[in-house]
């Protein structure tokens, strides 16, 4: 899984278009989204990650096991997370027998482009009186 | 699937924490979790199994804080949706990964499978098998093409035993459901006289309830146009029997139906009420005029009646329209009736035995010699087509053999080249087991392929059988392809894939590693002195066809005796019809008779018209009467079923003449036989021969009936006539003149000039200008009644016959493709022999001889079988050995073209 080539981080926003020759960059779907800015505070374990997506979302999203560790196990293929140096967490049994994860260099870059270009299309929509509600902070 | 038994004790009672040190019992959730886990790749389970129920043990906690079971069973949901959403998308990606080279997630190293592999080894060897089976598109489409039609012709032909044998009827239980007949040693099934029914409901305990029926068509009028109705004059039990009730109104109550409180009233079906009446209720208590009499409608039956679905009208059994109907021993109506719960068919038997044989003590002139006989209903509606059925499943049971030997032929060849693919497997550490598996894999998917295919064509078929089936099939399950016949086609498919593969799954498995590695390809073959199992296989399918065509030979060759039989008359250029009376219009004989002298007339009269007479019983139309006669001078038969019994049939002067029936001896009748005239009687030649051979018959007498029937003079013989069927032996016939006997039932033979049906309105015409009311139906050609009566032979024998087709279709290109085989096997000794100046002829004959050889096998095999298997036809021939040299001569020349 790990073997995978892993595309280069793009430098500037907008990412890079893909050309024929190298592989189209892991899409950031909804889950994936939300799985990095859980990370983003630090590792994580599975379950937490879901916990740390549902109060994200206001509960509006919850994944399953299947989803869940499907997802991580694509990101890391993928290079956006990686998995912390097992059994390290001291503590509690349990917790010691749980993998973490933590965001790779790779994507926090791609975390960082894709909510700036959101944060454009929210501007642009608000612009246009698409939304209402609050300004971000 | 979202069960959460709240009784479960364990971690879910609230307010009992579990105790600290030990793990809780898993929940609910937990435990379909770890079910739905082994749905995912195995190595995904290996990688993520672990910390996937940690993760479902944490939400059961968290869910335990919710309210109470409602949690725990959205938990369960959850978890159920989440597992059908993800576990294909795993299996695709480690598809993907491993079809792309790339080691996918499902690697898992050999030797190390646990029981919950087996379903991840079955999905690659499945996956490995369709890439297999993609690489040779053409064996692929010719084995499923093959198995299709084998498993569809077969699954055709069981939705039509499903749902006529297997199937109960749709009445409820019908097991309980019995006909009870009149037997003789002659006829085992008599029909029943209203006396003795009375007598036998009387005694029996064993029924809930016991009806007797007769069917006969009835005129409507009053309308615009009089219509001839389908009715059924029955007791008050018929609806208790079949468990059935009017949907409208109610049935008839036992005064109704009994002979002195009788009162007209009718039940109409479904069908009837919505044609003729709009579907209005306010038919109900509305009279009909039915046979000239008024009627009050009571009651209409749903859609759906049970039985009968061709019924237009039922009417009380009294208003059966036939004088001596119901004196004792005139037996013209059917019994059936409802067992009480707990009794049996042994007990109806032996009770309903004990009354007839008082009967036959009390009343001996009539019932000495009658007993009875129990069947069930379902026995009584599949009759003679359940030989029939077994006959033709047991044809397309050959036909699917033939089609599984070609396939495994197919394989064995497709195996053959792969034999270096399959060493290298073997040589790398794949077991025996491993490869058998494989390939066995690999006829399974072809099976199910074909399975699929056929079960779509045997769906098409079905339907065109069901417009087929010459059965009233309103009281059977329909003919479909049902969730049972579908289990059928998959268990089938099933067999055929294991039946075809396993041969050439262990042949091909067979580890002759080193062998095959060094040659590199395999080119040298056995020569003619060994046998292999392709060899085997091309003699079975050989033989196999044989015995199918031998079997469609014999049908074929009935089938042309029977319509190339005399039937003792002209059929070409006769016209039949039917009508019938109203009883009540034509109260006497001289009224009926003034009728048809008059109708007769008129008819003679159209302009085409060569002949015209009257007759009770066109021949083979099913109508039938018998009688037992005396002879003067001879002593009575003591028995009343032991006399000999004549068939009498009454027909008008003329009737010889239009039907083309030979006048052997003595005159036809004439006008002048009336009722006043002396009684005369006309015989045919083998009652002639039967009583008084080598003596002129004209001026004996004889008596029909019983012994107070008036004593006839014979003044005239002609030939024998066929009457049931065209496989009729002659049998002893009876004409009296219909002056004498006048009846309000009757049909017209008219021969025509020209095309007959062109005539059919003009005589229906001359029938009406003579009395308006009378409907006219069944008008048809002497030569479709002799055809209708064909019919049945006719598609089992068509049916018979595409079997055998398909059958030498499917063993000739299995043939061809074992032989094209060998002979490029054999290219490389072909191409030596050639060079070393063999002649092209002697090449040539190598070949051939090795066919001729292996033909010749098959075709003494397959004669013997069919030899053996014919016996099963036997019942079903006319004219025909079933041991028929010219059939079983002609087949094998058919097959050595």
């Amino acid at each position: 899984m790990r073997k995978k080539p892993v595309p280069p981080p793009p430098s500037t926003s907008p990412p890079p278009r893909p050309t024929h020759a190298e592989p189209a960059p892991f899409p950031l779907t909804p889950a994936v989204l939300h799985i990095l800015l859980a990370l983003v505070d630090g590792e994580r374990h599975g379950y937490a990650i879901a916990q740390e997506v549902e109060a994200l979302t206001d509960g509006r999203t919850r994944m399953g096991p299947g989803t869940l560790y499907g997802t991580l196990g694509r990101m890391m293929g993928a290079g956006l997370i990686e998995e912390t140096s097992p059994r390290r967490k001291a503590g509690r049994e349990e917790d010691s027998r749980r993998r973490y994860y933590q965001l790779a260099g790779l994507g926090r870059v791609r975390l960082a482009s894709e909510t700036e270009r959101l944060a454009r299309v929210v501007a642009v929509a608000r612009a246009k009186n698409l939304i209402r509600g609050p300004e971000p902070a | 699937m979202t069960r959460t038994d709240p009784r479960v004790p364990g971690p879910c009672v609230p307010g009992v924490p579990p105790p600290p040190s030990q793990p809780p019992p898993p929940s609910a959730a937990e435990r379909l979790h770890r079910a739905l886990l082994r749905t995912y790749p195995a190595a995904f389970r290996a990688e993520y199994g672990e910390e996937m129920e940690r993760f479902v043990r944490d939400r059961v906690g968290e869910a335990r804080y919710g309210t109470g079971w409602i949690a725990r069973a959205r938990l369960c949901a959850h978890v159920l949706l989440d597992a059908a959403r993800t576990a294909p998308r795993e299996h695709g990606r480690a598809l993907v990964s491993r079809v792309r080279g790339t080691p996918g997630t499902d690697d898992v190293p050999p030797g190390d499978h646990t029981r919950g592999d087996v379903m991840d080894m079955l999905l690659q060897d499945a996956r490995f098998a369709l890439r297999t089976l993609a690489r040779r598109p053409v064996f692929a489409t010719v084995a499923i093409a093959t198995l299709a039609l084998g498993i569809g012709a077969t699954t055709a032909i069981f939705s039509v035993v499903n749902a006529l044998l297997l199937r109960p009827l749709l009445l409820p239980e019908p097991d309980r459901v019995l006909m009870v007949w009149d037997a003789t040693a002659a006829a085992p099934r008599g029909q029943v006289s209203y006396p003795d029914w009375l007598e036998w409901r009387a005694g029996a305990r064993s029924f809930e309830a016991l009806a007797i029926m007769r069917g006969q068509s009835v005129n409507l009028t009053g309308g615009d146009e009089p219509e001839r109705l389908a009715g059924s004059f029955v007791s008050a039990d018929f609806w208790p029997v079949l468990r059935a009730a009017p949907a409208l109104g109610r049935g008839f109550s036992r005064a109704e139906t009994e002979l002195p409180t009788a009162e007209p009233v009718a039940v109409v079906s479904d069908g009837l009420w919505r044609r003729r009446f709009g579907g209005d209720p306010a038919l109900l208590g509305r009279s009909l005029t039915l046979n000239g009499r008024a009627f009050t409608v009571v009651g209409i039956m749903p859609a759906t009646a049970p039985l009968f679905g061709a019924t237009d009208v039922w009417l009380p059994i009294p208003y059966y329209p036939n004088a001596n109907g119901f004196d004792r021993g005139q037996g013209s109506m059917t019994v059936m009736g409802r067992l009480r719960a707990g009794a049996t068919s042994a007990r109806a038997s032996a009770e309903l035995g004990a009354i007839a044989r008082r009967e036959a003590e009390r009343y001996p002139a009539t019932n000495a010699g009658h007993g009875i006989m129990v069947e069930p209903l379902h026995e009584t509606l599949v009759g003679d087509l359940r030989p029939v059925l077994l006959i033709l499943l047991g044809a397309v049971a050959l036909v699917l053999l033939i089609a599984c030997a070609n396939v495994a032929n197919l394989q064995l060849a497709h195996a053959a080249a792969r034999r270096r693919e399959i060493s290298v497997r073997a040589a790398l550490g794949a077991g025996r087991a491993r490869l058998v598996r494989q390939l066995l894999t690999e006829s399974l998917i072809l099976s199910a392929l074909g399975g699929a295919l056929g079960a779509a064509l045997a769906h098409v078929a079905a339907r065109a059988l069901a417009g087929i089936v010459p059965l009233d099939t309103a009281s059977f399950a329909p003919i479909a392809v049902d969730a049972r016949v579908l289990g059928f086609a998959a268990a089938v498919s099933l067999l055929t894939g294991t039946l075809f593969g396993l041969v050439p799954a262990v042949h091909g498995s067979r580890a002759d590693l080193g062998a095959s590695l060094k040659r590199g390809t395999h080119r040298f073959v056995p020569g003619l002195g060994r046998v292999s199992a392709r060899d085997v296989f091309v003699v079975a399918q050989v033989a196999l066809s044989i015995v199918l065509l031998v079997g469609a030979g014999l049908l074929t060759r009935s089938l042309i005796r029977l319509r190339g039989a005399d039937p003792g008359f002209d059929p070409r250029g006769v016209l039949t019809m039917e009508f019938r009376l109203p009883a009540t219009k034509y109260a006497d004989d001289a009224r009926v008779a003034d009728f048809f002298t008059r109708a007769l007339a008129a008819i003679r009269a159209v302009p085409g018209v060569r002949g015209a007479a009257l007759v009770r019983a066109v021949p083979l139309s099913g109508n039938a009467e018998n009688l037992p006669y005396i002879v003067e001078g001879r002593p009575a038969a003591r028995d009343a079923a032991d006399a000999p019994a004549v068939h009498r049939n009454i027909v008008s002067p003329g009737y010889f003449r239009t039907m083309a029936i030979p006048l052997v001896a003595g005159r036809d009748f004439t006008d002048a036989d009336g009722p006043t005239a002396p009684g005369v009687v006309v015989v045919n030649a083998e009652l002639a021969r039967r009583e008084w051979p080598g003596q002129p018959a004209v001026g004996k007498r004889i008596r029909l009936g019983d012994g107070d029937a008036p004593w006839l003079t014979v003044v005239g013989v002609v030939g024998n006539a066929k009457h049931y069927a065209l496989s009729d032996a002659p049998f002893t016939q009876g004409y009296i003149p219909y002056r004498q006997k006048p009846l309000i039932f009757t049909s017209i033979v008219v021969r025509a000039a020209g095309n007959p049906l062109a005539l059919a309105g003009a005589v229906r015409g001359a029938i009406w200008q003579v009395d308006r009311d009378q409907p006219v139906w069944r008008v048809r050609t002497m030569e479709e009644v002799l055809a209708g009566s064909v019919e049945q032979q006719r598609v089992t024998t068509r049916l018979l016959g595409a079997f055998a087709a398909l059958a030498l279709l499917l063993a000739g290109v299995g043939v061809y493709g074992v032989m094209s085989y060998a002979v490029a096997q054999r290219a490389h000794e072909v191409g030596l022999r050639m060079a070393l100046g063999a002649k092209r002829g002697q090449v040539l004959a190598l070949v051939v001889r090795r066919g001729m050889a292996l033909a010749a096998v098959a075709i003494v095999i397959g004669l013997a079988t069919a030899l053996a298997a014919t016996g099963a036809l036997a019942s079903q021939l006319f004219g025909v050995s079933r041991l028929d040299p010219v059939t079983f001569g002609a087949v094998p020349a058919v097959l050595a073209v």
